[in-house]
């Protein structure tokens, strides 16, 4: 072995070792990560007792859990939440592309400052309209039992405003392409769902994936909304009811599973829907 | 098939920038018409005020006899190939193809006819069913074309369609666009801001500076009789020599004296001057650089030193200092010169260069207009 030849070796090790010690940081961190996950895995199938224990793994597994969370309000309240993430993703998802569309393409009188008017808009903390907004669904009969149109209308009703990712987004299709398309014959319409959207998949997706994400977690607004009303609850302000003193011993291994539960549809969706988070697909349309 | 007309057509952009002035203009059924000129001349913008893609802000614009202003583009019987090809990149080519004829509701088979015959004339046929960025520039430039052939439209619209393309690919697009055109036998609207595209390719040639129409005419015409000083520079390559200096009157006969030498001014220019009783006085002569001769010594030879020495192939383009400082340009064919004479021509060597009366423009120094247009 010559000289060059052991250094080309030596560099060869060295990375190795930079290379494992870079994995093993990255295991270690997700291994600390996945652990909360773990555990409300774990106590979602604890059946020997019903609260609070010193240890991880079972003594007894079982569906127990499950089969309570069958037989209480939670299936409302998931159903519930399920509508309103459902409805507003759809709705969010058309009004906020249509919206960014309209601000990528079009130049009307007033474009600039309307942008930066809903841009200023945005930057009040969404809590800032609670009182003004509970006051106003509670006017039109959308609280408490009425909850969920209620929340459906808060969630997109502003959803225009969250124009500005799409928006960039479409900035980056050339113009060209849509002149193409109407001279080849298409609506303005036809343009958007047959050129630009097959082309803006990833930014759809992440439209649709944060509309439904919202909602789906949604605590605080839901809670005030629903007033107290189990019908008008949605998972979260549901779970957090037994949590409270007097039910936290009986329904603690249950607001395990229902965690896992409420995990189950967005980890899938996730899942389903990563690849194109990174996938590009303008390659090859103009010069490149 | 048909015919264009544009009368008193304006484009004004917000804070009144105008873009395009009174643009008229009268293209025949079947014409090959080349919008030409320096970029911002605004011979894009009249193109997409045809095509529909630009408001027309003034003036109207017919298409077969009916006015368009107010039509979407779709509804003018067009058909456009832009400078970045604009190819759908989520569909194959046959797809790209097939589009506008699956918007119009086109039975699937009628559209294979098509595309299959399209992707023949234009030699993409393997590559039907590749995604757009599988391509090259040439095959993506045919695809867009084929995508504008398909559509069977009266007027063929064509934006730069060859400035992204690399030297040698442009000459053979350019080939085959004349091909294209002959087997189109259609309306055409090609704009290019390179002259040797406007001359090989138009019936008609339309020079835009700043907005306005410089002039219309044939190759031929444009070249041979330039109405002022832009069209002359601009067409022709190397441009134009513009040589500031006086023309005399002596005994019924004009001359021109550039740099001290008295060339006259005969044949039908000299007739012409003399028809038209220009008056003597300042002018600005115009000579092409392959007007210009190399010679010996004499009278009427310009003294010169040479500068620039540019080796083509074909030929040589000569750069050289007049006494005054001024600079023109000589285009030599290579075969002309003996082993001697190429010799002569090194850097920094003097030499004499003469020109005759019948290859002189000359213009008015004032409106830079054409003494004999």
């Amino acid at each position: 072995m010559n000289k060059t030849e052991k250094r080309h070796m030596g560099m060869k090790a060295l990375n190795r070792v930079s290379n494992g010690s870079i994995y093993i940081l990255l295991i270690l961190i997700s291994v600390i990560w996945l652990i909360p996950f773990v555990f409300i895995v774990f106590q979602s199938f604890r059946v020997e007792s019903t609260q609070q224990v010193g240890y991880v793994i079972p003594h007894q597994w079982g569906l127990q859990n499950y089969i309570n969370l069958w037989n209480s309000d939670f299936k409302r309240w998931y159903l519930n939440t399920f509508i309103i993430a459902l409805a507003s993703a759809v709705l969010v998802t058309i009004i906020q592309l249509c919206m960014s569309y309209t601000l990528s393409r079009f130049r009307f009188k007033m474009r600039g400052p309307l942008m930066r008017f809903m841009l200023i808009l945005g930057m009040f903390p969404g809590m800032l309209t609670m009182i003004i907004l509970y006051r106003v669904l509670a006017d039109i009969g959308l609280t408490q039992a009425n909850a969920v149109p209620g929340l459906i209308l808060v969630g997109f009703a502003s959803s225009g405003m969250g124009y500005y990712v799409s928006k960039g987004f479409f900035d980056t299709i050339p113009k060209s392409l849509d002149e193409a398309a109407r001279v080849d014959g298409a609506t303005r319409l036809q343009v958007l769902y047959k050129i630009i959207l097959p082309l803006a998949k990833p930014i759809v997706i992440y439209t649709v994936l944060t509309a439904f994400m919202g909602p789906w977690g949604d605590f605080v607004f839901a809670r005030y909304v629903a007033m107290g009303t189990s019908a008008g609850y949605n998972v979260a302000v549901g779970m957090y009811s037994w949590l409270t003193a007097d039910q936290i011993f009986g329904m603690y291994t249950t607001f395990c599973a229902g965690g896992v539960i409420v995990a189950l549809p967005v980890t899938i969706l996730f899942m389903c829907l990563q690849k194109y988070y990174v996938e590009g697909v303008t390659g090859g349309a103009v010069k490149g | 098939m048909a015919s264009v007309k544009l009368t008193n057509v304006k484009k004004i952009y917000d804070k009144n920038v105008v873009a395009v002035h009174d643009f008229n203009l009268e293209i025949k059924d079947k014409e090959f018409v080349v919008f030409v000129g320096p970029s911002g001349c605004g011979k894009s913008t009249t193109l997409r005020m045809i095509a529909g893609l630009e408001e027309i802000s003034e003036g109207t614009v017919e298409i077969d006899g009916e006015v368009v202003n107010d039509l979407q583009p779709k509804d003018r019987g067009i058909a456009m190939v832009f400078q970045n090809y604009a190819l759908y990149p989520h569909m194959s080519v046959y797809d790209n193809i097939a589009f506008s004829l699956r918007l119009k509701k086109t039975p699937e088979d009628v559209i294979y006819d098509k595309v299959t015959k399209a992707a023949e004339v234009l030699g993409i046929t393997e590559y039907l069913m590749r995604k757009p960025r599988a391509l090259s520039g040439g095959q993506r430039q045919r695809v867009a074309i084929g995508r504008a052939m398909v559509r069977d439209s009266k007027v063929f619209l064509m934006d730069e369609p060859l400035s992204n393309l690399d030297a040698k690919l442009r000459n053979q697009m350019r080939a085959e666009i004349i091909l294209l055109r002959q087997k189109l036998d259609t309306t055409f609207i090609y704009v290019t801001h390179d002259q040797t595209e406007a001359m090989t390719l138009a019936d008609r040639i339309v020079i835009m500076k700043d907005g306005f129409i410089m002039q219309v005419g044939t190759p031929d015409e444009v070249f041979e009789m330039p109405d002022n000083l832009f069209v002359a520079e601009f067409i022709g390559a190397p441009k134009m020599n513009i040589i500031k200096t006086e023309l005399v009157l002596e005994n019924g006969n004009y001359y021109v004296t550039p740099f001290g030498a008295k060339i006259p001014v005969d044949g039908d220019k000299g007739k012409a001057l003399a028809d038209r009783k220009v008056k003597p006085g300042p002018v600005l002569l115009g000579v092409r650089p392959e007007h210009i001769n190399l010679a010996k010594a004499a009278d009427h030879a310009i003294p010169c030193t040479l500068v620039v020495d540019e080796m083509m192939g074909s030929e040589l383009h000569l750069h050289v200092d007049t006494e005054d400082g001024t600079r023109l340009i000589v285009r030599v064919p290579t075969l002309e010169l003996d082993k001697e004479e190429r010799k002569a021509l090194t850097v920094g060597n003097k030499l004499h260069i003469t020109f005759g009366g019948k290859a002189m423009h000359l213009f008015d120094p004032e409106t830079e207009k054409n003494l004999l247009a």
